[in-house]
């Protein structure tokens, strides 16, 4: 009975190191082709362990060009992202967890179908009103693109963890005299900050990986953001595939980084908000 | 006191404000989101009736159910539909089972569970920018690992590699998202598995019960709606997603991995043909609704059931 539970484990623990190397192994190839010699490269044969004394080529690859510049202009499109919507999304989640009116089944409805709409199918539209209103090629429109696509999610997950909290908390307040908005900042919002924590994340990096928008809005160079720079390294000749495997993992790791460190709370938002929404 | 006086009295006393309150909170959110996604695609289904250039957007020809008549009759479109069926079933088996699987394995007990569970989601946090870059590399035709590791095994990638092969292409384009989406359900699932009792599942072992037929019995009935749930989202996220196919193969080699979504997106953008590529999307959006319908109904039916 023992040895058997003991091979349980070591079964166990093999078939976990299994998941984890296909799942670590694309990232550790991207390192490993980044920090390899041209010789070794064209040699012919596979090398598996990363050369350390080609280290420099991270700093090559941001001194090299635009790439600094991209990561910039990720950084800003994904800060405006997640300020709108967290700016509209929190109130529309109180409003929704908290309150019964007309058009309430409507609006979850709405923002359920939202989730079916392709954004290569809007992005003809969009681009037209973009054109009319002279927000096309600029990062504010590129923003307010990206946030109506991600604050359906925020909402939701918001939503959810707003209905975790009892209705007696809030109604203390309320009786103290507190008024709605008091009611929402002063004392849901500390108590769900986690939540908004793992919305402002996910709203982040989706504008951070945002690409069908990006490629389609976005006509200057020095306005590029890093998605569209390094999606366009695929096909093309003169950059060395050791660059592009630098820029690639610098520009993955800060997401890989933030969903680890928030996941936690990632994890309980998606859920609740794939669960009940 | 007047009339006016006693209603803001009453205002000031009731529990949640006035009726209006609510409004208040969520009109900014839902104009925003009928502004970018309402009216979008409301001049989507507009664009789906005239036949319109990408060229000269603003004039357009009215022409009925002239697109959709003409998508449906044309051999290359249904090929899209077959291979968009084909890539979005075995999206929803592949990230489904294989994360019903991980999230068994992660509910187990062994040393080192926390991190375990914690570096699965590595995929699902990577862009998907990144991860079509590093996809293309591992399978470049010359130096990619994996065209290495398969030619070691004897199994022809030809000329062009993998991402060239019209046998391969799609199969590379699965498992790359089965890849992407598996630590997502996996995580889903494990916190669905958390929620089963162990005092019933400790029950089931006096009985004698075997592991499959706990699982069947006991874990599975707590569990299915949530792998209903997630089948359904993973199949409209699966009808929309564009990026990955684009940046891997555009569609190719000879249309082999042309979903839905891809070929709007070159009707509009290659062709210029607004109206065709609107009709596209249009079906694309019919099938989403009619298996997120029909989810419903199937979970309300086996509700009714159980």
């Amino acid at each position: 009975m023992k040895t058997r539970a003991r091979f349980g484990v070591t079964f166990r623990v093999l078939a976990v190191l299994i998941v984890l190397g296909i799942v670590v192994f694309p990232l550790y190839w991207m390192f490993v082709t980044a920090l390899t010699s041209d010789e070794q490269l064209f040699s012919g044969s596979v090398q598996f362990l990363p050369d350390f004394s080609q280290m420099d080529v991270f700093a090559t690859a941001l001194a090299q060009g635009d790439v600094l510049r991209w990561l910039l202009n990720s950084f800003l499109v994904a800060v405006g992202t997640m300020v709108v919507a967290l700016v509209l999304g929190v109130p529309l989640a109180y409003a929704l967890s908290r309150f019964s009116f007309a058009g309430k089944a409507v609006i979850g409805l709405a923002l359920l179908f939202t989730q079916m709409l392709p954004e290569a199918l809007l992005v003809v539209p969009i681009f037209a009103i973009f054109r009319e209103t002279g927000l096309l090629n600029s990062i504010h429109g590129l923003i307010l693109a990206d946030a109506a696509f991600v604050l359906p999610v925020v909402s939701l997950i918001l939503k959810g963890a707003i209905d975790g909290i009892p209705r007696e908390v809030d109604e203390a307040a309320r009786v103290d005299g507190a008024r709605p908005p008091a009611v929402l900042l002063r004392i849901l919002v500390p108590l769900i900050a986690p939540s908004i924590a793992a919305a402002a994340v996910i709203a982040f990096f989706t504008a951070w990986n945002e690409y069908v928008f990006a490629v389609t809005f976005i006509y200057d160079k020095e306005l590029q953001p890093a998605s569209v720079g390094v999606a366009g390294y695929i096909g093309e000749q003169d950059t060395s595939i050791q660059t592009i495997m630098a820029v690639a993992l610098i520009f993955t790791l800060p997401a890989v980084a933030f969903y680890l460190f928030a996941q936690k709370y990632v994890i309980s938002g998606m859920t609740a908000g794939a669960v009940k929404g | 006191m007047s009339h006016a006086g006693v209603r803001r009295a009453r205002f000031r006393r009731s529990p949640l404000g006035s009726k209006w309150t609510p409004y208040v909170f969520l009109v900014p959110a839902m104009a925003y989101v009928a502004i970018f996604q309402l009216v979008p695609l409301i001049q989507e289904v507009y664009l789906s009736f005239t036949r319109t250039n990408l060229l000269n957007p603003s004039h357009n020809v009215w022409v009925g159910f002239d697109n959709y008549a003409a998508v449906f009759a044309s051999e290359s479109f249904r090929q899209t539909l077959l291979i968009t069926l084909v890539y979005v079933v075995a999206c929803v088996v592949g990230s489904v089972g294989v994360g019903l699987l991980v999230a068994l394995l992660l509910n187990s007990r062994f040393p080192g569970r926390g991190i375990a569970r914690a570096l699965v989601t590595i995929p699902w946090a990577a862009p998907g920018i990144a991860v079509a870059v590093i996809a293309v590399w591992m399978l470049n035709a010359q130096y990619g690992v994996i065209t290495h590791l398969l030619t070691g095994l004897s199994i022809p990638v030809g000329q062009g590699g993998v991402l060239d092969n019209p046998d391969l292409a799609l199969p590379a384009i699965l498992i790359t998202t089965v890849w992407q989406l598996f630590p997502f359900t996996a995580v889903v699932l494990l916190s669905a598995l958390q929620s089963v009792p162990d005092e019933l599942i400790e029950a089931a072992n006096v009985d004698g019960a075997g592991k499959w037929w706990t699982f069947r019995v006991v874990t599975w009935p707590v569990i299915r709606p949530t792998v209903g749930l997630i089948a359904v989202l993973m199949s409209i996220w699966s009808i929309r997603r564009f990026e990955l196919i684009w940046l891997m193969t555009r569609g190719g080699p000879l249309g082999t991995t042309r979903t839905l979504v891809i070929d709007l997106y070159s009707q509009a953008f290659d062709s210029k043909q607004l109206g065709t590529a609107a009709a596209i999307g249009m079906v694309g959006i019919v099938i989403s609704l009619i298996i997120v319908v029909g989810g419903r109904l199937v979970a309300s039916a086996a509700e009714r059931n159980s």
